[in-house]
Parts: C-alpha cells; sequence; structure tokens
C-alpha cells in the first residue's frame, strides 16, 4: 500500500515537475550544452528548518562560467540554497550534486574534497577580526593543508608572496600585516575575496556580498567578483538585495519566493512586472 | 570577577526552562517556601550535630592565644633575616602559582576544544548522535578532576613525587585546567561560529578550522579568565605549602608550630601583598579586554601595550618560575615515580572501608555536609549584612541630596566594609581553621567558622558587585513617588538583590563543599581530615573510598544547588 502511495505521489510530483518546466520556459540551453559542464545540480529539493519549510520542490541546474543571481524578498530561501549548494545545510528530500558529488550520500572525505574547490563569501565577510590579514587569506588554502603546517603558518606566515598577489588582485596590496578587524567593512570583505582567490574554487558562491557596504563600495565589489568569475570562468552564483544591481550585471536571474522558484530566465526575456510581483506584498485574504 | 559571574550565568542557562503560567508561577512559589523551610531544618540539624549547647564547644584556656595573635597584627617580625625567607618563600608561591596556572591553561585549551559543542556538531544529521556521544564522554572525564580540591590533588602527588616542586605545579594545574576547560569550552560556545563553518565550508578540517576561526576571537577571554585563575592560584600555592609543598604555607605550618605569631603576621602580609598584586594586575588586564570589547577600542590600531606587554611578562614569569623552583619534568618518568603510582593504585584497588565500616563513613560525610551548611549561613549572612555598604551603589539616582556629615560617615563605612572583606578573604581558610582551633574543641564549629569567615570575604565582594549592577530604574521610579531612602531600600533594593544573591550562595556551596577537604587536613573534621590520616597512615584502599565519597558529596551538592537555583531565580 505504502510503497503504491509512494509511487503515486512520484509521479504526480513528476508531472508537477514537468508542468513548471514548460511554464517558466527556463534558460535557453547553451552551446556546450552537456552534463560534464554542470556545476551545481538540484533536483526536487526541499529544506526543512525546524518547523519552517525553508525551499521547496527546487530545481536548478547551474554550469560552468555561468553567472547567477538569486533575487526574493526576505525570508525567501536565498542564504538557505547557498548553504545547501556549498553542503552546509543538507537537503530534507531531494537531490543537492555540486561538481558531481551528490551530498547526500558522498563520503564526508569526498564531501571536504567538493568544499576545498567551491569558495563561498558571506554578508558578514566571515572573516576573523584578531587575525591579520595574511591568516585570514591563508584560511583559503586550510583545505589543502594539513594541520601542522596551518599551526605554523600562524606563527610564520606560509605562501605569503601566493597572499600578496591576491591581494593585490582585490586592491589592497599593503595590508599584508593589519589586523583584519581594523580594516574598514569594503576592505574586509577584499580580504574574504582575497581568501577565495587563493582557494582558486571551481565556483564562487556569495551571500549577500554587498549587503553590508555601501552602495559604491558595493558596486566595486561585484564588479571585482564579476571579473574574477570571467577571468577563470568560474562559475558564480550570488544572492542579493539590490535588485537593480543583479539585472544590469548579471547574465542570469532566479527569483526566490517563500521557498520556491518563480522564475529562473535569461535577463533579456525577464520583465519588470515579473520583478515586481516577486516582492509585492501578499493582500491579507478578505481584504478588497 | 566578571568570568566567573558569566560562567554562573552560563551554568543558569542550561537548566530547563521554567515552567510558564499562572500555576507554574504559584508552584514555583511554593517550591521556594519548601526549600527555604529545608534550608532552616538542615541549618538546625547540623548545629544539633555540632553539639552547640549540648557539649562545652568553647575552650576558655585558647582565648589568650586568639587575642594575641590578633595583637600580633601591629608587630609582626620585620628584622632582616625574616624577610629574605618571607621574600624567598614568596617567590616560590609566587612560582608555583604561575607555572600551575600555564599548566591549567594547555589543559584548558585543550579540553576545552574537546568539550565543546561546537567542535563535536558536524551539521549533518547523520553524523550528530556520535557527535552528542563523544562530548558527553569528554564531559564525563573533566568530572572527576573538578571534584577533587587541590589539597588532595597534592596530598596523592605528594605520595607519587615525594618533596618536589613538580607536586604543587600538577597539584593546581589538573584541577584548574578542568575547570579551565569547562569555562573555555563554554566561551568556545559563545563565540560567533561563522568564521569557523565558512572555512568548514571551505573544506578545511576541524582542527585547522579550529585554530584560525574559532581560537583566535575567544583566546582574549580565556586569557583573561587565565588572569582570574592566577589570583585564585596564589591562594592555592599557599594552602598547598601547609600540607608540605614548600612557600609560604610551609612557613606559615612552621611558625604555627612555634606559634611565633609575630612571623605568621610577616607571611600573611606578604600573602597579601602576593594577592593584592595579582588581583590589580588581573582586573587591569580584564578592565583593558572588555574596554577593547565594547566597541571603543578604535582608540588606537594594533595591540594594546598592556595586554602585550602583560603576555610578555606572564612568559618570563614562567621561564623564572621553571628555574627558581628548579623544576625538572625528568621526574615525571623516572622509575621510581612509577613505582610508586603501581603501589599506589595496587594498594588503593580494591577500595576499602575505614575501621568504623559503613556507619562510620556516613557519619563523616553527614559532618563534612554540616561543615559546608554552617559555613554558608555564616558567610551568607555575613556577606549580606557587608555587602550593602561595601557597594558603590548608583548614587544620585535616588538618593537624595544629604548632609556632608552623613556622606563622610557612609564614606568611612564603605572603606572600613570594604577592608574587613579584603582580610578576610586574605586569610587562607586553613589559617583561620588553626586560629580557631586555639578557642574551640576540634569537630564542626571551628571549621563551619573558618570556612564561613572566608566566606564572608569572597561573597561578600560578590554581593557588593552585583548590588552595584542592580538595575536603577525601579529604585527612582520609588523615589519619585516620595518613598524615603529606607522605603525605597526595602521595596526596591532587598527585592531585586535577593534572587542574585541566594544564586551566588548557592553557588559558593559548591565551592565550600569542595573546600571543607582544606580546613580538614588541618584537622577541623570531617571527610577531609580522614582523608588526610589515611593518606599519611599509607591506607590507601580507604582513602580511595573517602575520596569517592567526597566526590559524590560534591556531585550531590551540585545537583542541589542546580535544582535550588532553578526555583530561585
Amino acid at each position: 500500500m505504502i510503497a503504491m502511495a509512494r509511487d503515486a505521489e512520484q509521479a504526480r510530483r513528476r508531472d508537477r515537475r514537468a508542468e513548471r518546466a514548460t511554464e517558466r520556459a527556463g534558460p535557453e540551453p547553451q552551446a556546450g550544452d552537456r552534463d560534464d559542464d554542470i556545476v551545481f545540480e538540484l533536483r526536487e529539493v526541499s529544506v526543512r528548518l525546524g518547523q519552517v519549510e525553508a525551499l521547496s520542490g527546487v530545481d536548478l541546474v547551474v554550469r560552468s562560467g555561468e553567472r547567477v543571481a538569486i533575487i526574493g524578498p526576505s525570508g525567501a530561501g536565498k542564504t538557505t540554497l547557498i548553504s545547501l549548494l556549498n553542503g552546509t545545510t543538507a537537503a530534507t528530500r531531494g537531490e543537492v550534486r555540486a561538481l558531481g558529488c551528490p551530498y547526500g550520500r558522498a563520503s564526508a572525505r569526498h564531501i571536504r574534497a567538493t568544499q576545498r574547490r567551491i569558495g563561498t563569501i558571506h554578508q558578514r565577510f566571515d572573516v576573523v577580526a584578531q587575525l591579520r590579514t595574511v591568516h585570514n587569506v591563508n584560511a583559503g588554502r586550510l583545505g589543502a593543508w594539513p594541520f601542522w603546517k596551518a599551526a605554523l603558518s600562524l606563527l610564520l606566515p606560509r605562501d605569503v608572496p601566493r597572499v600578496r598577489e591576491a591581494l593585490a588582485q582585490v586592491g589592497i596590496r599593503d595590508k599584508l600585516h593589519e589586523r583584519t578587524g581594523d580594516l574598514s567593512g569594503g576592505e574586509q570583505q577584499r580580504v574574504a575575496i582575497a581568501r577565495v582567490l587563493v582557494q582558486q574554487p571551481e565556483a564562487i558562491l556569495a551571500d549577500e556580498p554587498v549587503a553590508s557596504l555601501d552602495p559604491t563600495r558595493g558596486l566595486e565589489i561585484m564588479k571585482l567578483l564579476l571579473d574574477i568569475s570571467a577571468e577563470s570562468e568560474t562559475a558564480l552564483l550570488a544572492s542579493l538585495h539590490d535588485v537593480d544591481m543583479a539585472l544590469d550585471k548579471f547574465e542570469r536571474v532566479v527569483g526566490l519566493r517563500d521557498g520556491r522558484i518563480v522564475f529562473d530566465k535569461r535577463r533579456e526575456n525577464l520583465h519588470d512586472d515579473e520583478v515586481r510581483a516577486l516582492y509585492a506584498i501578499e493582500q491579507p485574504p478578505g481584504s478588497a | 570577577m566578571t568570568v566567573s559571574l558569566r560562567a554562573l550565568d552560563g551554568v543558569e542557562e542550561t537548566s530547563a526552562p521554567a515552567p510558564a503560567g499562572r500555576s507554574g508561577g504559584s508552584r514555583r512559589s511554593r517550591q521556594r517556601w519548601l526549600w527555604a523551610l529545608a534550608a532552616v531544618a538542615v541549618t538546625g540539624a547540623s548545629l544539633v550535630a555540632a553539639g552547640v549547647g549540648e557539649r562545652d564547644v568553647l575552650r576558655a584556656e585558647g582565648i589568650p592565644a586568639f587575642v594575641e595573635f590578633f595583637r600580633a597584627a601591629g608587630a609582626p617580625r620585620l628584622d632582616g633575616e625574616f624577610l629574605a625567607l618571607t621574600g624567598t618563600a614568596a617567590l616560590t608561591t609566587l612560582a608555583y602559582a604561575v607555572l600551575g596556572t600555564a599548566l591549567s591553561l594547555v589543559i584548558g585549551i585543550v579540553g576545552g576544544v574537546l568539550t565543546s559543542q561546537t567542535w563535536w556538531s558536524l551539521g549533518r544529521r547523520a553524523r550528530g548522535k556520535r557527535g552528542t556521544v563523544s562530548w558527553m564522554l569528554a564531559r564525563t572525564v573533566l568530572v572527576v578532576p573538578r571534584g577533587i580540591h587541590e589539597v588532595v590533588w597534592g596530598l596523592i602527588f605528594l605520595i607519587v613525587f615525594g618533596l618536589d616542586p613538580i607536586v604543587a605545579v600538577l597539584a593546581i594545574g589538573i584541577p584548574f585546567g578542568a575547570v579551565t576547560a569547562k569555562v573555555f569550552s563554554e566561551l568556545l560556545d559563545e563565540t560567533a561560529r561563522q568564521p569557523y563553518s565558512a572555512l568548514l565550508a571551505g573544506g578545511a578540517s576541524r582542527s585547522s578550522a579550529m585554530i584560525y576561526g574559532l581560537l583566535p576571537p575567544a583566546l582574549s577571554d580565556l586569557l583573561s579568565y587565565g588572569f582570574y585563575r592566577f589570583e585564585c592560584a596564589i591562594r592555592s600555592a599557599a594552602v598547598l605549602g601547609l600540607v608540605g609543598a614548600g612557600g609560604l604555607g610551609f612557613q606559615l605550618s612552621l611558625s604555627f608550630q612555634s606559634l611565633h605569631y609575630d612571623e605568621i603576621w610577616t607571611l600573611l602580609y606578604a600573602l597579601i601583598a602576593l594577592s593584592v598584586a595579582a588581583d590589580f594586575w588581573s582586573s587591569r588586564v580584564r578592565a583593558r579586554r572588555s574596554a577593547r570589547a565594547d566597541g571603543t577600542q578604535r582608540t588606537g590600531r594594533g595591540a594594546d601595550p598592556v595586554l602585550v606587554g602583560s603576555g610578555v611578562l606572564g612568559l618570563a614569569l614562567i621561564v623564572l618560575s621553571v628555574w627558581w623552583i628548579g623544576l625538572d619534568l625528568a621526574v615525571l618518568w623516572s622509575g621510581e615515580t612509577w613505582e610508586h603510582t603501581r603501589r599506589l593504585l595496587g594498594d588503593a584497588w580494591p577500595p576499602s572501608l575505614a575501621g568504623d565500616g559503613l556507619s562510620g563513613l556516613v557519619w563523616l560525610s553527614a559532618v563534612t555536609l554540616a561543615i559546608s551548611i554552617l559555613a554558608m549561613v555564616i558567610g551568607f549572612c555575613g556577606a549580606a549584612l557587608f555587602a550593602f555598604p561595601a557597594a558603590n551603589l548608583p548614587r544620585g539616582s535616588y538618593h537624595t541630596r544629604r548632609h556632608v556629615l552623613s556622606r563622610a560617615a557612609r564614606l568611612v563605612l564603605f572603606a572600613a566594609s570594604r577592608l574587613v572583606l579584603v582580610v578576610l578573604r586574605a586569610i587562607p581558610p586553613p589559617v583561620w581553621a588553626l586560629l580557631f582551633l586555639f578557642v574551640l574543641y576540634p569537630g564542626i564549629l571551628p571549621g563551619a567558622l573558618a570556612l564561613g569567615v572566608y566566606t564572608v570575604g569572597v561573597l561578600g565582594r560578590l554581593m557588593a558587585e552585583s548590588a552595584e549592577n542592580l538595575d536603577v530604574r525601579p529604585l527612582r521610579a520609588l523615589r519619585a513617588h516620595g518613598a524615603s531612602a529606607a522605603q525605597v531600600f526595602c521595596y526596591g533594593v532587598v527585592p531585586a538583590a535577593t534572587p542574585r544573591f541566594a544564586a551566588y550562595g548557592l553557588y559558593r556551596w559548591e565551592v565550600t563543599i569542595r573546600e571543607t577537604v582544606v580546613v580538614g587536613v588541618v584537622g577541623a573534621g570531617g571527610l577531609g581530615y580522614a582523608l588526610a590520616q589515611q593518606l599519611s597512615g599509607f591506607d590507601y584502599g580507604a582513602a580511595l573510598t573517602t575520596l569517592a565519597t567526597l566526590i559524590l558529596l560534591t556531585l550531590a551538592v551540585d545537583f542541589i544547588s542546580a535544582a535550588v537555583r532553578r526555583t530561585v531565580r
């Protein structure tokens, strides 16, 4: 009985998925539309955090070199989506694959090896204020270093030329030995980006990377991320509060609301109405 | 003191949530009445056990000696020879405290990481259960070293190593390390986890992510706690001297035996000077640190000279201490040590009962409990009495302008009560116990008085600090309604302070039951006295039983105290 019910449920879900696919006429097939350049793949993923369904039935495919913006009102599930992709949150249902690694089934070693190839940048920078910049940048290589090297580096910084190069790339060459907490917000975010740079990732995830910066600094940081992504053909997936920035700078935009993907389109096919509807405040039931 | 207060708050937070709603409230107030009744009952029982009103407790012939002792306070022995001896002894005590604290920090960091929830929580559900089990296991391992007082550790290590400086270092380092580990694990769990999880998300291993993401922010808190422990370590090092480990305590015991009160006071003044210096240093460091943490740190870039200087001085002190006491770690793995350890463990297992059997053990436990309860009653009442005069209450907020004379009187009262509190807690409990043994027959009372008087000093300062931190807004509102200062005190200050005082008192009770050993060792009775006797009589099997009973007793007190704290909160 139970098996039959489950089959029926699966069939229903398949139908729904097909419907949704036709509805939204997702991203156009690209030149190299093969499976081996898929960076992230989500199939029917739901995440339940306590009593809240943070994401429900999300399908998403991101290919290498793509630059994707995720927009949506607060609480739409943007942060959960990002943490799903770097393997820090587990899916309650469905499958998440990053760089071919199925997080739900893979061994801890395999997951760590995959996480090493994905760089993440956070809204709150998440750099360690008490450490000097050089250590915060080197923290990007912890996955590749054995413990003794990591510990030694705190006393005698290792691989300084590489750190210097990364800092030069993000435009704060002279801050190598400063205490990170003494830097300004924009500079701290640059340190976080430099940390991702030395990690040499195959995909970059950015969770509201500019939300705590003023518009001008934010734009600079965003340009920096886009340049890095373009130069190294790295996939970039960023959640953004700033809709205009998303529409201006990204070729693909995903709209998220109440844990569901509302649209997933190339920029040129996206209407202003759709964006407005995404952020519309829901009328309470019963009011005219 | 801030760190220990936070640790106390942490203990409270982990307790079960209070039952909500009206019925829960009335149940809690009923429970509170029951606890109060129970407190009165056990106090009465303890007094009966102490023989008050039944037996002759006072030794009239000892009173002149008691008076003479305090008269000698004004005339300590100050000739060059004895001062040199005092200085040497003080340096030895300082060296023990420094090295013991250093060892406790090492144990605290490693143990703290291993007992933090952050270390074991891996985020993924599949491994969650295993993490919880490992966490519980690590916590349990640390309970035993924490439950054994440093004096008991000292007695045990004296058997293993003989008269070696390592005895004091290990005896301080191990129990302090276990406490530090507990506090540090709580610090780690309170530290913002985002940088750590960000590194884990980048594929870093747990240990690497820990030293980059979590230790640096928590380390300064830990060091400031280490400085606070250093204050305590100086007192412990002196007390350890009394059981034979050398330093000020050893000289104190020699002078006590020869009844040279002037020498005792010279040594006590040295100890007080040492504690006050450590107190000053540690409070300077902690004030600097909290100023930085409050966001006023933008005053200067880079490192703080006081903090860096303290760190350098600390390292220098460690090196000098090793040289001064001639610490030789080779004794740890020498054949003789192994032989002694083997014999000690072989004799101790299986544990046995002392001559008077199980009933004797139960009686000793009851005596120990009675000592701790009476000590707490004395300590709590005395501290509550001294706390308000000794507190620098937020003035002007609800006091009206008063006459110059009354303000001067208030100031004198303030200074006098502070001074009394300082003296009470500067004299270590075993010295108090030796003093009370002049005028009282051995038994429950001298131990209880010694611990009680010392507790007044410690608890009084804690209570004064908490009275200073009371919320002044309700007091100002009462004042605005036209209440007099006395009425504000009764209706505003006392109700607000009572639950906090009760919580501190209960917390202190947990410390006091452990300290009963200290006064027991010098002859005041209870399990501590029995333990010292059994150890010096090579009856290790019985000593193990006594020790296990003592640990169970402390755990029981911890449990009761936590339960009562939940209802008074």
